[in-house]
């Protein structure tokens, strides 16, 4: 009988949580662009954002039981801080299973913007019993995902007029491909397979035809016993804070503390697009007790520029891009062979681990010509030691890293995340990363692209000063012991972001951001020191939801960039968006128009733009001209889904646009992009 | 805590905001030794009372600053009073003093004034002006007494931690913004870490009290000359 009730009253909870998460389900897109606003705070096409879309995505999809998900699962929601992760495990230990997912608002270091982006992705569930949905339905089933993907620029460009391959005629048409296909049995095998050829590669099929110009595949198993995954194919590793090797996605410092300490997790398989950082061969996770190790081998060849000589490489080049003949020529020029193994050690309160790999690579790379290169690395092998820990002491979670090239340098990074009272986060952290420190997959925090030649300390802090305003700060301190690249002399710089949000309820969401940078550079006229490069950026942002199926979002950014005495340069961006998702409709959908004038290059605007599924664009503003985009999604049929977008940029006194191959006689360019999805 | 003083109350408001000195009940007294840069040779030593005067209360401010070629000192009188458990208005008069051997001594004097309010129990406001009716060093030409104003918060965010930030603009400088935070971490011992965005500052440091006694110390770090460590003292009669 009491277990009747009991039966009956979870499975009433069950329902009623069900609908509570349906109704405080923010639009898709709106929300995962938030989180990653929140985590970058200037995108730019340096960082590589897909495998988080289809990490958010498939999370949303198939959220995550909040009485059964681990730590490592809780991880892969990013946004969510250590200290958060370690809440909810304490809460679980202490206190037994969820029964509302509203019991977060109670949790230390729990404030209600985490929360609702949370809710997004997790359901509170009795573990065993009914299992999560998603769960249920891919038990003893496999499930199939193929995406195809087409897009291509409107106008003519120059690299596609002529015959004939050169640096300025592309090899292939100017129509991009991608397919994407994804196979998942009963959550413990899996598989992927991306193709891809980007505008002005080409693609030869029949007898001899390499097809696509890139291909990434990978199957992966994944288990509960001492076989805890074990991959085929294409995968990435991530450990400790990025400073040893973390391939695939990786923050810098965002408006988000919870991002600063990296969340490690481990293995996985890969599934971008970019064709640089990952491995390339075999890798698993075997875990004995609190032990797991992941032995790891990979070998693959990836494009680098020769230098003069020919037998030594000068650099290794990461764009992906094969339209030219150079590109052409660089590619898979060089062949790297990886092979090494991490352990990691893991209580409840204390992880530690070590990970030691070897580099091989079939040319030895050239010493650098100019002087801020000379600690570059140098050679054809390399090896890497590195040792990570953290541990979590009540409201505090400490977290560090200690890497060494052998026969070369060090990197040191540590910090804290505190939630010291509940309102209020705070986040420190130090690191001091040598100049010649040397590793091919370093993605530590730094001001600089890689963690090398820098220290610097972090520090941030949240305040949440009511359920509405929450107020954000961090500064940075840097300092560049060597020269750098237009900068030939040791620099140091600062940056400094101060943020205010206010979100009155589900509806309305304000944003104000103002961030400060300030670094050296070398000043214009030759031999006369280095200048203050000082830039600043103001933006206001307003979402809101006007209707049960029509959201607004505006934005408002400009920027000033000052160099030295030289007179102050601006920039100034505004968007209106307009974005349609009704609840349950076959259609969605958003556009967005936008205006910009900035001074150049050194004002130039990024602004994430809303894509295809699994997609994103950053394009900079540049110029003066008028930006229109409109997206939209179509449901064909329960398993077939159509995303069709169109987007063009038009410039105010300007003859053409682009350059290079890309150079279009006009002062338009258009894009048109449509891309389908089948699940089966 | 990024020195963003303007709205907190002890002993050394006397030196940001004297209106902070209002709420002291009984006489106090403390000490203060800057050391910037690391340089043993170049240091600010001040000396601070506060004394309770039936409703009013009575600051003393002393200090001084630069080496020996060249000298800055101030002496300040302050008279603090709360009128309400809300509000606390205060007036000084300091005397500034500067000696340049090599061109000869120089006196002014300028005028200070300050309030603080209470918003309610968990945050204050607070504004200070300092030497509006802009005085000069007339013996010294060139050598002028900064004017400018502040306003600022305090805002207890819990029982345990603190919160303040201010904003001052100088008339001949740019507008700084100030912010730092402490954290009672156990006991009577605290923690604080701050920030100063024109200069841009980092600092850091703690607190204990004991009994009549109280000991902080802080270090301020300066991108491009290095750190500055300070120590104060203060002690309740």
């Amino acid at each position: 009988m009491n277990s009747d009730y009991r039966r009956l009253t979870l499975l009433i909870l069950f329902c009623l949580i069900h609908c509570k998460t349906a109704y405080t389900q923010v639009q898709h897109d709106i929300l995962i662009e938030q989180i990653l606003e929140s985590i970058a705070p200037e995108f730019s096409e340096d960082h590589d954002y897909s495998e988080i879309l289809e990490r958010l995505n498939h999370y949303r999809r198939s959220p995550l039981n909040l009485n059964i998900a681990n730590k490592e699962q809780l991880q892969e929601l990013f946004f969510i801080s250590p200290v958060q992760v370690r809440s909810i495990i304490n809460h679980r230990e202490e206190n037994g299973l969820f029964i509302d997912v509203l019991e977060l608002q109670s949790l230390p270091g729990f404030d209600p913007q985490t929360i609702r982006w949370l809710l997004n992705f997790i359901v509170v569930l009795p573990p065993g019993e009914l299992k999560s949905i998603s769960f249920n339905k891919l038990l003893h089933k496999a499930e199939h995902d193929l995406m195809l993907r087409f897009g291509r620029v409107l106008e003519k460009q120059s690299g596609f007029s002529a015959s004939g391959l050169s640096e300025s005629n592309y090899a292939g048409s100017a129509m991009r491909m991608f397919t994407r296909y994804r196979y998942n049995y009963s959550n413990v095998l899996f598989a992927s397979l991306n193709m891809e050829k980007d505008a002005g590669e080409s693609l030869t099929l029949g007898k001899g035809g390499k097809g696509f110009d890139f291909y990434s595949a990978n199957i992966s198993y994944k288990g509960n016993g001492i076989v805890r995954k074990v991959i085929a194919g294409d995968y990435a590793l991530q450990f400790g804070q990025g400073l040893g090797i973390w391939a695939g996605a990786g923050f810098g410092k965002g408006a988000n503390l919870s991002t600063i300490a990296k969340q490690d997790v481990g293995l996985r398989p890969y599934s971008s697009v970019n064709e640089s950082l990952f491995m390339r061969g075999i890798a698993g996770t075997f875990r004995f007790k609190a032990i797991s190790v992941t032995p790891f081998y990979s070998g693959r060849r990836i494009d680098a520029g020769r230098a003069e000589s020919g037998l030594e490489v000068s650099s290794i080049q990461v764009s992906g891009l094969h339209r030219t003949r150079t590109e052409i020529l660089n590619k898979n020029v060089l062949s790297q062979r990886i092979y090494g193994a991490n352990a990691q050690f893991n209580t409840g309160d204390l992880s530690a681990g070590f990970t030691a790999y070897h580099n091989r690579f079939s040319l030895p790379f050239a010493e650098g010509k100019s002087l801020y290169q000379q600690y570059n690395f140098k050679g054809s092998t390399l090896n890497n030691i590195s040792l990570n820990y953290s541990y979590t002491f009540r409201n505090t979670y400490i977290f560090g890293e200690a890497a060494h090239s052998l026969n070369s340098g060090f990197a040191l990074l540590k910090g804290l995340v505190s939630s010291i009272a509940p309102p209020v986060s705070l986040v420190m952290l130090y690191r001091n990363y040598d100049r010649n420190y040397h590793s091919f997959f370093n993605q530590g925090l730094a001001e600089a692209s890689n963690a090398v030649n820098e220290r610097g300390f972090y520090s941030g802090l949240s305040i949440r000063l009511n359920r509405a305003w929450e107020l954000y700060t961090y500064s940075d301190f840097f300092r560049f012991p060597w020269l750098k690249f237009k900068v030939d002399g040791p620099s140091s710089g600062y940056e400094l972001l101060g943020q205010i949000s206010y979100t009155p309820g589900k509806l309305f969401k304000l944003i104000g951001r103002f961030r400060q940078q300030t670094r050296e550079e070398n000043a214009e006229e030759d031999g006369s020191g280095l200048d203050i490069v000082d830039k600043q950026d103001l933006r206001v942002e307003m979402t809101c939801k006007i209707s049960n199926d029509f959201s607004i979002r505006n934005r408002a950014q400009i920027v000033r960039y000052q160099k030295g005495n030289q007179n102050p340069e601006f920039g100034f961006m505004s968007f209106q968006d307009i974005i349609y998702d009704p609840m349950g409709s076959k259609i969605s959908g958003n556009l967005r128009f936008a205006i910009f004038e900035t001074s150049g290059f050194n004002t130039r605007i990024y602004t994430y733009e809303n894509d295809v599924l699994y997609s994103y664009s950053v394009p900079a503003y540049q110029g003066k001209g008028v930006r229109f985009y409109i997206n939209g999604r179509y449901t064909l049929s329960r398993r077939t889904d159509l995303w069709l977008r169109y987007s063009l940029i038009s410039y105010a006194n300007q003859e053409t646009t682009g350059s290079g191959g890309d150079l279009i006689n006009g002062n338009k360019r258009s894009d048109i992009r449509l891309q389908l999805r089948f699940q089966f | 805590m990024g020195s963003a003083g303007t709205a907190l109350q002890d002993v050394w408001a006397l030196q940001q905001n004297s209106a902070g000195a209002a709420s002291i009940e009984h006489a106090i007294f403390a000490l203060g030794y800057e050391q910037h840069y690391l340089n043993p040779e170049l240091s600010t030593q001040s000396a601070v009372l506060g004394l309770p005067v039936k409703k009013h209360v009575l600051g003393i401010s002393l200090q001084r600053y630069g080496i020996t070629e060249y000298l800055e000192q101030t002496a300040g009188l302050a008279l603090s009073r709360s009128f309400s458990t809300a509000l606390s208005i205060s007036l000084a008069l300091k005397y500034h003093q500067v000696s340049i051997p090599v061109y000869g001594n120089g006196h002014a004097i300028s005028v200070e004034a300050g309030m603080q309010y209470n918003l309610n129990n968990r945050i204050r406001l607070g504004s200070y002006i300092y030497n509006p009716g802009g005085s000069r060093i007339t013996e010294l030409s060139g050598s002028h007494i900064s004017s400018g104003i502040s306003v600022g918060l305090a805002y207890l965010v819990s029982d345990k931690v603190l919160f303040i930030s201010d904003v001052d603009k100088m008339i001949d400088f740019g507008m700084n913004i100030r912010m730092g935070i402490e954290y009672q971490i156990i006991g009577r011992f605290y923690l604080r870490g701050g920030l100063s965005a024109n200069p841009f500052l980092q600092t850091g440091g703690f607190g204990l009290k004991h009994k009549k006694f109280s000991l902080d110390a802080a270090i301020s770090s300066h991108p491009r000359l290095g750190y500055s460590p300070n120590l104060s003292f203060n002690y309740e009669f």
